[in-house]
């Protein structure tokens, strides 16, 4: 029953320090997400407004995104549609060729990763620099981000202090966290103070006055946008909410939610160009526009990118971001991941203990783990269903539908507890692979009730 | 390039819609302290920046001197700011910025429950605000509001067309989980009452 996910899985958890901390520290992420929300008396009827706030804009999706296109049009911005990730790609090398720009200073944006932005520009010959200090380490190492939010989380302090060393000429064996954020700010100053054009994401999208919002802690989606006078701004279809007054529930629900902090440090509002700058949007579809179609699961399209579901997963805490094939890990990535592509995507769908935590926590409340199970569901027609577990569930129904056989099971099933653990634990049986067997108790429910064995608890 | 993907793209969404969900109420009754000003003060410290009351009839620029005794290049475009070796509004280039210790800016609105305080973009060179040192906020202690419907219902624009809340400095907690302040913006932030 193995799939991508659990062999990559295996080699994570072979470092059983690593993963220790890696369960530990995303689970304190999440408890101090919950004392954020329970500071709030009326977090749950936020996590409502925001849903429904989604689920309305997404069903006049046309409507919004047109009153949109217009406001930031009579404001002086430059809109641009991509209806795919070549597209988007394109759209970007143009205007930077267009201004015969050189570097290209980016903040963090999971959609321009979706588009494989940065290899395409590299290819042709762009200096893409990634700002975010998260974003910047794995960009010196050539590695791909393992956690939306927290994109460096699968990183020991040691392994960044021998990067620097090597490429920002560090202190030797220096791996002090502050030591090592003061060069890379000084190192970025640099690339901030000579980039031609800035990049950023967008975290919403205000159909009612053209604004474009961004979030970050560093501030450098501001740096990036303030020091050279071209702003690109890459966003995703789905951004859009209707006005600032939505913006108001978003603007609490979404830092308490991601990292547990009342607020990011920086929420910038962009609604006009710098003078004698441009600012371009690009509006990505990329197959968003598809799922709207999709009744079992045009809920993904909700999601504000917070990864409060990675957080609280007890698998990707135990597994890390890189066990996952598609590039967003956890609960929303494994959905959007069968949405992208079923046939490529599949394996990340065994990565859930169906738990519900993701729904409990998603502030968009989006129906994660029910969408997870509809996917397992389906896996047959896919022809990507276990051989083995159909072999087994073939033989329990069997046993299920045949109460006499299941009755003399039952009264066998004791015996096991005292078999050698070679019969048990060994290739042929999957469910007891990295996990114990529970013991079988002597006698069934069922014949002790016949046996008047059961009373009722004295209080 | 793009007037048929737009079409295109739209006529998708279109006929991909099928039922129409309605806009909720948003108006909530939403958290309201017993002292926003407390609220405020303590929440800017929370997140690892400051806020103090200037008493009456206080000089600011002395303040200022006692608080950054070594900042040397100070930028604002305040006239009351008499210490300040730059006026944003003035410099050729926003990169001539680069190196500015101090910045003292005006905000607009305070939020008590998360620190945010708007700043609507009220310099030329909007980088101001982010490639300082440090950053010293001065606001109107009458104009704290409990929570962000409120301050969404308050926040101008200026014609810049660009406006920011900020809450606290600058932080990033990229390595290990282990927070740093001062990631690429501020390593201090200062909000001054009165």
């Amino acid at each position: 029953m193995s799939t991508k996910h659990t062999e990559a899985a295996n080699r994570f958890i072979a470092n059983k320090e690593q993963e220790t901390w890696h369960n530990e520290t995303l689970w304190f992420v999440r408890e101090k997400r919950d004392k954020m929300a329970m500071d709030v008396p009326e977090w749950e009827e936020l996590r409502e407004l925001s849903s429904k706030i989604k689920m309305h804009t997404i069903t006049h999706l046309d409507k919004y995104a047109e009153e949109f296109t217009r406001n930031a049009e009579a404001n002086g911005v430059i809109v641009h549609w991509a209806k795919d990730a070549t597209e988007h790609n394109e759209i970007v090398y143009s205007i930077l060729s267009r201004h015969e720009a050189q570097k290209l200073v980016k903040s963090k944006s999971m959609l321009t990763e979706e588009c494989h932005m940065n290899p395409y520009l590299i290819e042709k010959g762009i200096d893409v620099v990634e700002s975010d200090l998260g974003e910047r380490i794995l960009q010196l190492m050539d590695e791909p981000p393992s956690h939306i939010v927290m994109p460096a989380i699968h990183l020991k302090r040691q392994e960044v202090g021998k990067l620097f060393e090597e490429k920002l000429h560090t202190e030797k064996d220096n791996s002090d966290p502050t030591y090592l954020t003061r060069a890379a700010r000084q190192h970025l100053r640099n690339e901030f103070l000579t980039a031609d054009v800035g990049m950023t994401g967008c975290n919403f999208a205000v159909a009612d006055t053209g604004d474009v919002v961004v979030c970050t802690n560093e501030g450098n989606a501001d740096m990036g946008t303030s020091l050279p006078k071209i702003h690109i701004v890459s966003m995703g279809l789905e951004k859009l909410i209707p006005n600032h007054k939505s913006l108001a529930v978003y603007s609490r629900l979404l830092a308490r939610s991601a990292t547990g902090q009342p607020v990011t440090s920086y929420m910038s509002h962009f609604r006009k160009p710098r003078e004698g700058g441009e600012m371009h949007i690009i509006i990505v579809d990329n197959g968003r526009s598809d799922i709207l179609g999709n009744d079992e699961h045009i809920q993904t399209l909700k999601c504000i990118r917070c990864g409060a579901c990675m957080n609280t997963c007890p698998v990707y805490r135990r597994s890390g971001g890189y066990s996952y094939t598609y590039f967003i890990p956890g609960p929303i990535g494994i959905n959007l991941g069968m949405l992208k592509n079923p046939e490529e995507y599949y394996d990340n769908v065994s990565a859930c203990s169906l738990c519900y935590s993701c729904n409990n926590v998603c502030p968009a409340k989006i129906d994660l783990a029910d969408q997870i199970y509809r996917w397992r569901q389906n896996l047959n027609s896919l022809g990507k269903a276990d051989t083995m577990k159909k072999i087994m569930s073939g033989g329990m129904k069997f046993l299920f539908t045949h109460p006499a056989l299941y009755k003399a099971g039952l009264k066998m099933a004791p015996i096991i507890n005292h078999m050698p653990r070679f019969l048990i634990y060994n290739g042929l049986n999957d469910w007891g692979k990295g996990r114990e067997l529970p013991k079988f108790a002597p006698e069934s429910f069922t014949s002790m009730w016949k046996k008047g064995k059961v009373q009722k608890k004295n209080e | 390039m793009s007037i048929n993907s737009k079409n295109d793209i739209l006529s998708n969404v279109k006929r991909h819609i099928k039922v129409q969900y309605d806009m909720p109420d948003l108006d909530i009754a939403a958290i309201q302290y017993p002292d926003k000003l407390e609220k405020f003060t303590q929440m800017c410290k929370a997140v690892g920046g400051d806020a103090m009351v200037v008493k009456e009839g206080e000089d600011i620029n002395a303040l200022m001197r006692s608080l950054y005794p070594d900042a040397k290049v100070i930028a604002s475009n305040l006239p009351e700011i008499d210490i300040a070796t730059v006026n944003p509004d003035k410099v050729e280039d926003a990169h001539s910025l680069n190196g500015t210790d101090l910045a003292i800016i005006q905000g607009e609105v305070g939020v008590a429950e998360n620190a945010c305080v708007w700043i609507p973009q009220n310099v030329k060179e909007k980088v101001v605000y982010f490639i300082s040192e440090y950053l010293v906020i001065l606001l109107d202690k009458n104009k704290i509001v409990h929570n962000m419907h409120e301050a969404y219902d308050q926040i101008k624009f200026n014609d810049y067309g660009f406006g920011v809340f900020i809450s606290g400095p600058s932080k990033t907690a990229d390595i290990e989980q282990s927070l740093v302040v001062g990631a690429h913006g501020a390593k201090g932030v200062i909000v001054l009452l009165r």
